[in-house]
């Protein structure tokens, strides 16, 4: 009967369509586990994106000839006046910076005095968001600078006010950034007022960070200004990150419930730096340190966010556990990374160390 | 026509719909993006037959998801389950009136939400705001003119090819 084996035909025209339906679902939930297990797939990813490339050139060319012809209309008094107001802030800064000149010189000779590793010295590179919108939930951005500007993974990203993220693919013109914001993200900070260290977890969302390691008695209060601790050799310490939103000490927890507000930019910033340490002539032994620093944050880089931020984990239960151990004893700690310890435990007073152990 | 002049108003379509997905917008817009490139592949699937497979879905979904930076085989994923979804019922589709056929679009652009959602959520992201649902509802009102735009293009390519 035609009819039928038309009806049969199409039936498993059907069935092909589906099993071929299946197949590709699955292949697509396979890609996403590995891609959010960090295994195999960011290698790709970074030599894919080079590929697309073109299409980010294509978006934001007009966006630049926009601002351009805006520039060219922009009248000479309100330009003037823009000048005026950079000059001021100029000077206000310079004459913050020279006290800061004047202190860094003094910290450096207190630290020949006691022995202790030099602060290490930092080149800033500049760099401008692409103008192109990512895809909401993946709590990276792009930046215009790459591998010809000699931008590396795992650079710490900042903006005017805070730290903003680091970078993670570099491709040839254009970079990814990893937002501190990111679920999978932790950054080793410390509380400015009191030096107590922890980990600050990104939430998914760009206005809260979570910090789920400060114990319930420390001392902690709203408005505190966190910094980067240093700690995981990712980034340079003192930046600030954010500031403490809220705290809620439950009864009968071992940590309190921390969320912070971090201050750069997050989803609205245009111009950011990137920081970069300089490899510095001193002492044999702190040459080694330095080049062990580079090749492990190297390796760190490659191996995704998730497996640093579960480590970084690990440290901050070590830091937050209260008089576990005497302070810079790089033999106490056997998973933390030794050369980082004596650096960044010279960086903090150590009496409000102790003000804060419960 | 010969093959390749089918295909290329489908990929200058294509990329023109990647470039409005990544443009910039303000931030009061940005929740109002319509899923471009869902809406160009919908068009295709409806008026060409069989041009447009699961598998090319795929790869451009997975285009996409590394253009965005979104996890590789999210929009792979959500498209290839719309593909299906408009090859499976292209008779039916077609010959709906206009105003049918947008809420047919509604029904599957809600349906791609409702993917990302659970994608969202087995990552363990924060939940979208509300906002999150405006974009299905841009995209259906734009899909009438989507149509008659693509259709214009497409009569237009036709004729220069021949």
């Amino acid at each position: 009967m035609p009819s039928n084996s038309k009806v049969g035909a199409k039936l498993s025209e059907q069935a092909t369509l589906t099993a071929r339906l299946m197949l590709y679902v699955l292949m697509a939930i396979v890609l996403m586990a590995m891609d959010h297990r960090g295994q195999y797939v960011p290698r790709v990813r970074a030599v894919a994106v080079t590929v697309m490339e073109p299409v980010y050139h294509l978006v934001e060319w007009p966006v630049l000839a926009l601002r351009e012809v805006y520039g060219f209309f922009q009248g000479t008094q309100s330009l003037r006046r823009d000048n005026e107001k950079l000059q001021a802030r100029l000077l206000e800064q310079k004459g913050a910076l020279q006290r800061l000149d004047a202190m860094t010189q003094e910290n450096t000779r207190l630290r020949a005095l006691v022995d202790g590793a030099a602060g290490q010295q930092f080149e800033f590179q500049f760099a401008e968001m692409v103008e192109v919108d990512l895809d909401p939930f993946s709590h990276k951005v792009m930046i215009n600078a790459g591998s010809k500007r000699g931008i590396e993974a795992g650079q710490a990203v900042i903006d005017g006010s805070g730290v903003m993220g680091q970078v993670e693919d570099v491709h040839l013109h254009l970079a990814a950034v990893r937002l501190i914001s990111d679920p999978n993200h932790a950054l080793p900070v410390q509380i400015n007022r009191t030096g107590l260290r922890t980990v600050a977890f990104g939430t998914g969302n760009t206005s809260a960070l979570s910090l789920p390691t400060v114990p319930r008695e420390a001392d902690v209060r709203v408005g505190d200004l966190l910094v980067t601790s240093g700690l995981g050799d990712r980034f340079p310490n003192g930046y600030p990150v954010a500031t403490v939103a809220s705290i809620d000490r439950q009864e009968g927890q071992t940590f309190a419930t921390v969320q912070a507000t971090p201050l750069a930019a997050l989803d609205r910033g245009r111009e950011v730096l990137l920081i970069k340490a300089l490899p510095q002539p001193l002492p044999m032994e702190d040459t080694g340190a330095e080049s062990a620093d580079s090749n492990l944050a190297d390796e760190e880089g490659d191996g995704g966010t998730e497996e640093g931020s579960e480590e970084l984990a690990d440290e901050a239960g070590d830091e937050s556990a209260p008089g576990a151990e005497p302070e810079g004893d790089p033999e106490a700690k056997p998973q933390a990374d030794p050369q980082a310890e004596p650096e960044s435990s010279d960086a903090e007073p150590s009496t409000s160390e102790e003000g804060q152990q419960p | 026509m010969s093959q390749r002049d089918r295909l290329l108003p489908v990929l200058i379509t294509l990329v023109i719909a990647m470039v409005l997905t990544v443009v910039p917008l303000p931030a009061l817009l940005l929740p109002m993006r319509p899923y471009w490139v869902a809406l160009v592949l919908i068009f295709w699937c409806l008026e060409t037959q069989g041009l447009i497979s699961l598998g090319s879905a795929f790869l451009i979904g997975l285009s996409l998801d590394i253009l965005t930076g979104s996890l590789l085989g999210m929009h792979a994923l959500s498209l290839v389950i719309l593909v299906y979804l408009v090859t499976r019922f292209r008779a039916r589709l077609r010959f709906f009136p206009p105003w049918q056929q947008a809420l047919s679009v509604l029904a599957l652009l809600l349906n791609d939400r409702i993917i990302v959602l659970w994608i969202i959520s087995l990552r363990g992201d924060t939940f979208p705001l509300a906002t999150f649902w405006l974009s299905p509802i841009v995209g259906t009102v734009l899909w009438p003119w989507i149509f008659l735009l693509l259709d214009r293009y497409r009569s237009l390519a036709r004729h220069r090819s021949v």
